[in-house]
């Protein structure tokens, strides 16, 4: 409650925070009303020419379409294009935006509507998780926080005094920083399938078209887990050992075990020293998440090489600059507060 | 196996490759003793005060506790093996304080006094609450229980560290130069507690460069020099009528800098 209160007395915030939320405060606003001005599907159809509408009108009832209808709809803008194959051949888009619809076969109006369907494709927009931003970003967090509790194990077992475990570690370290993860994850991939005899998809219900791309998200999760490990280790490490050694020899003199020491004292005091450095890594794993168009999984940049190659549009690269931007700056974001939190007894 | 000394040391010796650091060292403490242990520095006052709760290995010799073996080693390896348990509970006898306190930084006062008897002894923690709350007190800082050592003085902090040394109940405290690190306007409060342990009964070894503490509460002075314990005697025989002329010309220099 007393935690409530503080946040909402709005006295109390600092300038920078009254700044910050009043910027998103108004973004949000404006995005609310572009939202609730932005015509729905029916009234950007019926801007359609008549020829297309009876076009479409005509499909209705069949079971093969001789129009194809793309819908897509961003919340603050929207954009539909109906092309016809076959002898009435022909096409058109709208762009839908605050309220008004706009031809958008020419011009401006063009460029607009296909930034909104590339984003729209990009971002993975109605299909499942395994699509655009959704898959990049699942796939990122999820390594990193594997990568992570791997690399804490490597990291301690770095540190072990036992001959066997510190070779262990160190070798497993300098495999997986010395090769590169394309290939990592194509081993993951192909080779070790290939040599035990399975395939990835037949972990998974293959009678449905996304087994195969179930697949190769469980085997890209861990090609890049197991890589994400041995640079994380190394940087649990050096967060460790930045820890005053009294601090342990303290913990020792009052009867903790080793584990007690590292689990209570060692490990809780590095955080917020690990914090900076894995933010790094989140960032360079978000990058390096774009190697699983080598195995067809739809992320961001597989949808824009797709895109580029299907439809000749080179600026399809510019919206997917501006999409890992804005996840950068969110995940850090996340991780400057999280920093702050957790080194509150500095 | 009862014995009339709570501390025992035979033939303690370490040494760092060709170092030698500490020379066949004998030592009997009985319980309630106070010993403060001066010397110059690099004479191994504080690695053979490190050696008792094994945070430095020792080369040889043996260690009791309470009369019974804590340690025994010879040429660098452990001779007889001493059952972890047994070990854990005649470490968890003594205590120790540090020269540069050692707090948890990331673990308020409190805390830090309730973190061992809970993790390690597996107290409840509603009696270690009220026990670490007097101790505490004891040490005078019952209003800061609730600040990180961050935001704690020195000598605050050095008290503390004698409160979470104490709320393991130990029958030994081990003073690695508690007061080194000190401002010296903060000593006074540190040297205080000490002597209130000391009247309590609380057997104590300190390594120490306060003089005038180690006249005022010490039962005996060690005087360590080049590894060995050069003379020891009551304060009075040692600061008064010192036999060797390494303590004396320590003594000079110490105390007509």
């Amino acid at each position: 409650m007393e935690v409530l209160k503080r946040i909402i007395d709005i006295r109390h915030w600092q300038h920078r925070t009254k700044i910050v939320v009043g910027v998103i405060f108004c973004v949000l606003a404006a995005a609310g009303i572009l939202a609730i001005l932005n015509p729905d599907r029916q009234a950007l159809m019926k801007e359609l020419s008549p020829e297309m509408q009876q076009l479409i009108a005509k499909d209705e009832g069949r079971s093969r379409k001789r129009v194809t209808v793309t819908y897509n709809n961003l919340a603050v803008i929207s954009y539909c294009s109906c092309s016809s194959s076959g002898a009435e051949e022909m096409s058109e888009r709208l762009v839908g935006f605050a309220g008004a619809v706009y031809h958008a076969d020419s011009g401006v109006a063009k460029l607009v509507g296909q930034m909104a369907n590339y984003t729209y494709r990009m971002l993975g927009c109605g299909e499942n998780i395994l699509h655009g931003a959704k898959l990049t970003i699942f796939l990122t967090v999820l390594t990193v926080i594997f990568g992570v509790i791997l690399g804490m194990f490597l990291a301690l077992g770095k540190m072990s005094k036992r001959r066997i475990i510190n070779r262990l570690s160190s070798a497993y370290i300098f495999f997986f920083r010395g090769t590169p993860l394309l290939i990592q994850l194509f081993v993951v991939y192909f080779t070790i399938p290939g040599v035990f005899g399975f395939a990835w998809r037949n972990l998974f219900d293959t009678s449905s078209t996304e087994a195969v791309y179930q697949g190769a998200f469980v085997a890209s999760l861990i090609a890049f887990s197991l890589n994400s490990a041995a640079y994380c280790a190394e940087i649990i490490r050096a967060a460790l050992q930045s820890i005053d050694k009294g601090q342990s020899e303290a913990a020792k003199a009052l009867g903790m075990s080793y584990a007690q020491t590292m689990g209570k004292i060692i490990i809780p005091q590095s955080i917020s020293r690990m914090i900076p450095p894995i933010c790094n890594e989140f960032i360079m794993v978000l990058k390096d998440v774009s190697l699983v168009f080598a195995i067809s999984l739809m992320d961001i940049t597989t949808v824009s090489k797709n895109i580029m190659t299907s439809e000749g549009s080179y600026l399809v690269f510019i919206p997917a600059l501006v999409i890992y931007l804005i996840i950068t700056a969110f995940f850090t974001c996340i991780y400057n507060a999280l920093e702050k939190k957790f080194s509150v007894y500095e | 196996m009862e014995s009339k000394y709570i501390l025992e040391t035979e033939h303690v010796s370490k040494s760092f490759g060709e170092l030698e650091v500490l020379k066949d060292i004998n030592l009997q403490v009985e319980k309630g003793e106070v010993i403060c242990i001066i010397g110059p520095s690099g004479a191994g006052k504080s690695t053979y005060l490190r050696s008792l709760n094994q945070l430095e290995k020792i080369t040889s010799g043996k260690i009791f506790i309470k009369g019974n073996l804590f340690l025994h080693r010879e040429k660098n390896r452990t001779v007889e093996k001493i059952s972890a348990e047994k070990r854990r509970g005649l470490l968890l006898e003594m205590g120790m304080c540090f020269q540069r306190f050692n707090l948890f930084p990331h673990k308020t006062a409190l805390e830090n006094v309730m973190i061992a008897p809970i993790t390690v002894k597996k107290e409840k923690k509603e009696a270690v609450r009220r026990e670490a709350l007097e101790l505490l007190d004891r040490v005078g800082l019952a209003d800061k229980v609730d600040q990180y050592p961050s935001r704690l003085s020195g000598g605050q902090q050095q008290r503390v560290a004698i409160a979470r040394a104490l709320a393991m109940k130990p029958e030994i405290m081990l003073f690695d130069e508690p007061t080194s690190a000190l401002d010296p306007e903060l000593v006074g409060d540190v040297l205080q507690v000490m002597k209130d342990l000391a009247q309590d009964g609380m057997t104590m070894l300190c390594v120490t460069h306060e003089m005038g503490f180690a006249r005022e509460v010490a039962d005996r002075v060690l005087f360590m020099a080049d590894g060995i314990i050069a003379e020891e005697g009551t304060p009075d025989e040692i600061f008064l009528n010192p036999q060797n002329p390494r303590t004396q010309s320590f003594l000079k220099s110490i105390l007509n800098p």
